[in-house]
């Protein structure tokens, strides 16, 4: 009898720790679980990350030629003895232009938002706003005059003014984009889960047009680096 | 009993799991290899950009050396590609990080592909970050950029076109006096995201490396405005 109950506690224990390490290993398996490995994209997932490829593939592709381009253009400067000048303030100017330190033009759209009794134009809106502009490929964005480079932020100061920049901004909030026009617009106007419609169904008025020699002003503000090397 | 059951139900998750990845495997295996074939050939492609990347600073530099005008743009392209985020920079910060509460019960582990961080809580964090003086910012490795978009699609976020997923590990360079009280404040943002659910962690460091961008700008529309 003593016998069959030290047998039947052992069995049982067993069982509870098989059970218990199952357990575990199922836990971890979950746990493991990482939704952007490839094993476990679904077909639109993977269809979607082809394509992104395919769009950086091209970017690449064009960099490339650009700066071999560059490395000719220099070469044939020290080659032939002759000073680069022209070459250097060129490189420096696009980068200047795509920083936000020189006034810039092209074409683009422009959103214009404008508070009404109902409803106020919040920072997420704007912020939201300039997340899908950059999306659709905008190159330069300004609000109100104030240039949107890399470190912009805006803000609600109190619930009474929206500041870019640290600068106060007031509605209606002119929105300037340069880029593809038709890009532009396509990535704002999508049906139903677009910007423009989105914001429209939430009562705010916003309206769009597209516009040709857009001009954008340079950035007033500070663009070093202080912490970091 | 209690175990039992436990385990039927996490038997019931693992085997619908297995289920979409099962035909996953079968169904896109096409679509797999198409996709590992771009990546192979995009990996390729940017270090070869890179390199030819180098070539031209070299050329560049050695054709500047006789001007003291050419020098100087020299250096200001130099100064102004860590700006661009062209380069990885080093300095002291913080990490914050965000993860899915993974010790819930086992009912709530069937959610496993509901995502907690959204692309508003992404846009929020950065531009407190770089309202509170970041110098440079990174979302796992993807440095953010006056160009960088970040959108949900599916249960997926995309940063800089990457895809991104829990657990998020946020890099910010600047002073971190500031930064982390901005953001860790009682009542700030990240305690409201921590009431929601989500895992956050935030720590402070004397070095943080934040990768460069890998992106490429364009300026296909843009030219300088008259002066």
């Amino acid at each position: 009898m003593k016998k069959g109950k030290v047998t039947i506690t052992i069995t049982i224990g067993l069982v509870f720790l098989i059970l218990t390490a199952v357990m575990f290993v199922q836990f971890k398996t979950i746990n493991q679980t990482d939704i952007t490995s490839l094993e476990n994209m679904r077909e639109d997932e993977l269809r979607t990350e082809i394509s992104s490829f395919k769009q950086k593939i091209e970017d690449l592709n064009k960099e490339i030629t650009d700066t071999d381009s560059k490395i000719a253009e220099y070469q044939k400067a020290i080659d032939s003895n002759k000073e680069a000048s022209e070459l250097l303030s060129q490189e420096l100017e696009q980068q200047n232009n795509i920083l936000g330190k020189n006034d810039v033009k092209g074409n683009g759209i422009i959103v214009t938002l404008t508070d009404t009794n109902d409803q106020k134009i919040t920072p997420e809106d704007l912020r939201e706003l300039l997340n899908q502009l950059k999306e659709a490929g905008a190159e330069a964005i300004s609000i109100n005059g104030q240039r949107i480079v890399y470190d912009s932020y805006i803000v609600d100061i109190s619930g009474t003014f929206i500041s870019v920049n640290g600068k106060r901004i007031v509605s209606p909030y002119e929105v300037k984009a340069i880029g593809n026009s038709t890009y532009l617009e396509s990535g704002l106007s999508k049906k139903q889960y677009g910007y423009i419609d989105t914001k429209l169904e939430e009562g705010k008025d916003v309206k769009l047009v597209r516009k040709d020699n857009i001009t954008i002003e340079k950035y007033t503000g500070d663009l070093n680096f202080e912490y970091a090397t | 009993m209690l175990l039992t059951m436990a385990i039927c139900i996490q038997i019931n998750t693992i085997d619908a799991a297995t289920k979409t990845v099962g035909t996953t495997l079968k169904d896109n295996s096409g679509l797999r290899d198409e996709l590992l074939s771009v990546q192979g050939n995009y990996e390729n492609l940017y270090k070869e950009l890179n390199e030819k990347k180098q070539i031209l600073e070299q050329t560049r530099k050695m054709a500047a050396q006789n001007n003291d005008n050419d020098t100087k743009n020299d250096s200001s392209i130099k100064d102004n590609q860590k700006i661009l985020g062209l380069t990885d920079v080093t300095g002291q910060g913080i990490i914050i990080k965000l993860d899915e509460n993974r010790e819930v019960d086992s009912n709530e582990v069937v959610n496993i592909s509901g995502y907690l961080v959204h692309e508003e809580d992404l846009l929020y964090i950065v531009n407190e970050l770089f309202n509170s003086g970041a110098d440079a910012i990174s979302i796992n490795g993807q440095r953010i950029v006056s160009n960088t978009s970040i959108l949900c699609d599916g249960n997926i976020v995309r940063i800089n076109g990457k895809m991104v997923g829990v657990p998020i590990e946020i890099k910010a360079i600047g002073y971190p006096e500031r930064m982390d009280p901005a953001l860790s404040r009682p009542g700030g943002y990240l305690q409201l995201m921590a009431d929601e659910g989500v895992k956050v962690t935030v720590e402070r460091s004397q070095s943080i490396t934040i990768p460069k961008y890998e992106g490429v700008y364009s300026y296909d529309y843009l030219s300088r405005g008259d002066t």
